[in-house]
């Protein structure tokens, strides 16, 4: 019973309906600004909105392959038969590249595809397009799975990576498991939303500002002192406020995930969520599919949501109006997003990639690892135990902030 | 029952808001009055285990608070003065969340919660949001919230400021009916209040207990420093400035005043019955007159 009122206190509040209902408007807009946003090219010009995603998904259809050595060194060879007609090739002076029907026909609808395993060939530092296909040596065959090789290898060797031995262990043993040869297809959406995920921050701090006055609340407006000098008071009625927080947390934040989960998928599809996130760039050394990543990625960014609820508990209660507990939270929450990494070694870039809105990143395609002794953990993982680690902290000091609180 | 108090303090830095007070309640009505600052609500903060004492201790039938826990606060029912509520809650809701936090199973919660709304007469404007209440029908929750586990020790802080005269005096015959076989103290500075409902007046300034017995008891102390007399009309002022005036009615040209005075005020006066709002002048003199503007 002390759970439901405590809930109905959260949510009845009409700032409470105002601020969420406000945070699911901004998270659906932000969400469908890609959608709005996009745009691919054909022959006639752009393609913008739904109308591209449909003409990139039909263009995707056919690229259902299994990237196999035999498929890669024939796509391989297609490119650098094109480039052989002098009547395909234009040149800008730095590169050259395809024109025409060539590029039409035979590029634009797959230049992804072509990206990526130009790409693989890459050193680190690089970042070539199909062009690069041209000058590859094909003739006993593309060997593309020891290109990913040397090319993760040469970037856990890299020096501005600065890995240990362990760490480069780790993530050689890490990307060894990366089933192959892998499989291609569309996974647009997929991958839109990985990298959009940092804006469900606006979720969090809506929820935040939310359950600001969970305790605070009850000093500011008097209640503190009935409450306190009941029965459960001190026991009860504190578990009721943390569960009831986290409850209102866990489910409103759902609410923003579906919406942002729903809108990117129904606009790109699913399609693409069992295959591997290595046709998105092959040196992620992660074994993941996108749905997987997704899932991992989510896992993560809901224990940063109860550790940031646990955070705002514990300011609640030691804190004399929800106004107070803001003032630390906001910037808690909102400085990282104005601090960017310069690289993924270093106490700073590691202590930048843990903070709030930087951990909403998935980031997988970074060599992002934690050193403590012999034990390696990549930044999933480390985000995963900091914040869990940091909810249970925090939660016995909120629930002796308000247990102590005198009344005065 | 017996709740004991313990050589009581409270220090906030340097100021002492109660200091060292040794007090024992059994089943009655307690009057606490004091001028403003005098100690008493911070000394029922600390006897409802809201705010802790800085020496002494609290003991409920020879055991203390602490070692009591939930079982203390199980026999506890508190209002505070000028308390909270969440306006966005209905009366009936709120006073089944107040029966949940007090410990009240589903089905006594209910109980109880529909008893108390037509006891203090809110049965009606029960499914109202607070925001709605008034001060009167909020001071009527909050004294049923304070009631809903029965409790066997009341305390109530300034429960009658703020109400008109009529809402007054209602309160305090819903006082006096839950005020039997209970252990309530009743702190006010609305001498009326305390005249009517305590048994005990326990007279209270600067964190200590300068009085405590039976209204007669305590009147009596000051017997024979209550006068009554009669002035011109144009020396009123002259008597107030040197006097502690308690009251002044003009009546046929001249000045009826009554003087609280160790001696006689002038060669015609004639003693007067003390009662306790000349007892709280006495005591508190140009502070309680400034303090107690609502003092009847």
């Amino acid at each position: 019973m002390l759970i439901k009122y405590e809930f109905l206190k959260i949510l009845r509040k009409k700032a409470t309906l105002m601020i969420m209902a406000a945070s699911l408007l901004l998270t659906v807009f932000l969400f469908a600004l890609p959608i709005m946003q996009y745009q691919t090219y054909d022959q006639n010009g752009v393609i913008k909105g739904t109308a591209g995603i449909a003409h990139v998904k039909e263009q995707n259809s056919a690229l259902c392959h299994s990237l196999s050595e035999e498929y890669v060194t024939k796509t391989i060879g297609d490119v650098r038969r094109l480039f052989k007609d002098p009547k395909n090739v234009g040149y800008d002076g730095s590169e050259r590249f395809l024109i025409g029907a060539a590029y039409w026909q035979h590029i634009a609808p797959r230049e992804k595809l072509l990206d990526l395993i130009a790409k693989t060939y890459d050193r680190p530092g690089e970042s070539s397009g199909y062009s690069k296909l041209a000058d590859l040596k094909v003739k006993k065959g593309a060997a593309f799975y020891q290109a990913r090789e040397q090319k993760i290898q040469a970037l856990l060797n890299a020096p501005s990576h600065a890995l240990s031995a362990e760490q480069k262990e780790y993530w050689r043993h890490k990307a060894d498991k990366v089933a192959v040869p892998l499989r291609y297809g569309y996974y647009e959406g997929w991958e839109i939303l990985l990298s959009s995920l940092e804006l469900l921050i606006f979720a969090i701090l809506a929820i935040c500002v939310s359950i600001a006055p969970v305790f605070s609340g009850e000093y500011q407006a008097g209640t503190d002192a009935v409450i306190l000098s009941g029965k459960h008071g001190k026991t009860k009625v504190i578990t009721a406020k943390i569960i009831a927080s986290f409850l209102f947390g866990l489910l409103s934040f759902t609410l923003h995930v579906l919406a942002a989960l729903g809108l990117s998928l129904a606009a790109f599809g699913a399609d693409g969520w069992n295959l591997p996130v290595q046709i998105a760039n092959t040196s992620i050394p992660y074994p993941f599919t996108f749905l997987q990543a997704a899932l991992v990625s989510l896992g993560v960014i809901y224990l940063i949501l109860l550790a940031m609820i646990s955070l705002t508990l514990l300011l609640s209660a030691k804190m004399k109006t929800p106004y107070l507990v803001l003032i630390v939270l906001v910037p808690v929450l909102f400085i990282p997003m104005f601090l960017m990494p310069s690289g993924t070694s270093g106490a700073y870039n590691l202590t930048l990639f843990l903070l709030p809105y930087r951990a909403l990143m998935p980031e997988i395609g970074k060599y992002i690892s934690y050193q403590i002794g012999g034990l390696v953990i990549d930044a999933f993982s480390a985000r995963a135990m900091l914040y869990a680690v940091l909810t249970m902290i925090m939660l016995p000091f909120a629930r002796r902030g308000f247990r102590k609180h005198q009344v005065g | 029952m017996e709740l004991q108090l313990q050589h009581l303090s409270k220090r906030y830095g340097t100021k002492r808001a109660v200091r060292g007070i040794d007090a024992s309640f059994t089943p009655g009505v307690y009057g606490l009055l004091g001028a403003n600052g005098a100690g008493k609500t911070t000394l029922m903060r600390m006897i409802c285990g809201v705010l802790e004492a800085t020496s002494g201790q609290i003991l409920l039938d020879g055991t203390t608070m602490g070692e009591l826990g939930e079982q203390y606060y199980a026999q506890l029912g508190y209002m505070p003065q000028d308390f909270g509520f969440y306006p966005d809650f209905t009366g009936r809701e709120f006073l089944m969340y107040m029966a949940a936090v007090k410990g009240l199973s589903k089905k006594k919660a209910k109980f109880q919660t529909e008893k108390l709304l037509d006891l203090v007469n809110l049965q009606d404007a029960a499914d109202k949001k607070i925001r709605s209440y008034s001060g009167g029908m909020k001071q009527r929750l909050g004294i049923a919230q304070a009631e809903l586990n029965d409790p066997a020790i009341l305390i109530l802080d300034e429960p009658t400021a703020g109400l008109d005269p009529k809402e007054r005096v209602r309160f305090r015959n819903l006082i006096a009916d839950f005020a039997q076989e209970k252990i309530v103290i009743l702190s006010t500075h609305i001498v009326s209040d305390v005249s009517y409902i305590a048994d005990t007046i326990l007279m209270m300034k600067n964190g200590r207990f300068l009085l405590q017995g039976p209204l007669d008891a305590v009147t009596d102390t000051i017997q024979g420093k209550v006068w009554e007399t009669w002035v011109p009309a144009g020396e009123a002022p002259e008597y107030s400035r040197r006097f502690s005036v308690v009251n002044l009615r003009h009546e046929q040209g001249l000045a009826r005043l009554r003087i609280i005075n160790d001696t006689p005020p002038t060669a015609e006066t004639i003693a007067a019955a003390p009662n306790l709002e000349d007892l709280f002048l006495y005591y508190f003199g140009e502070t309680a007159q400034e303090d107690n503007q609502d003092v009847d």
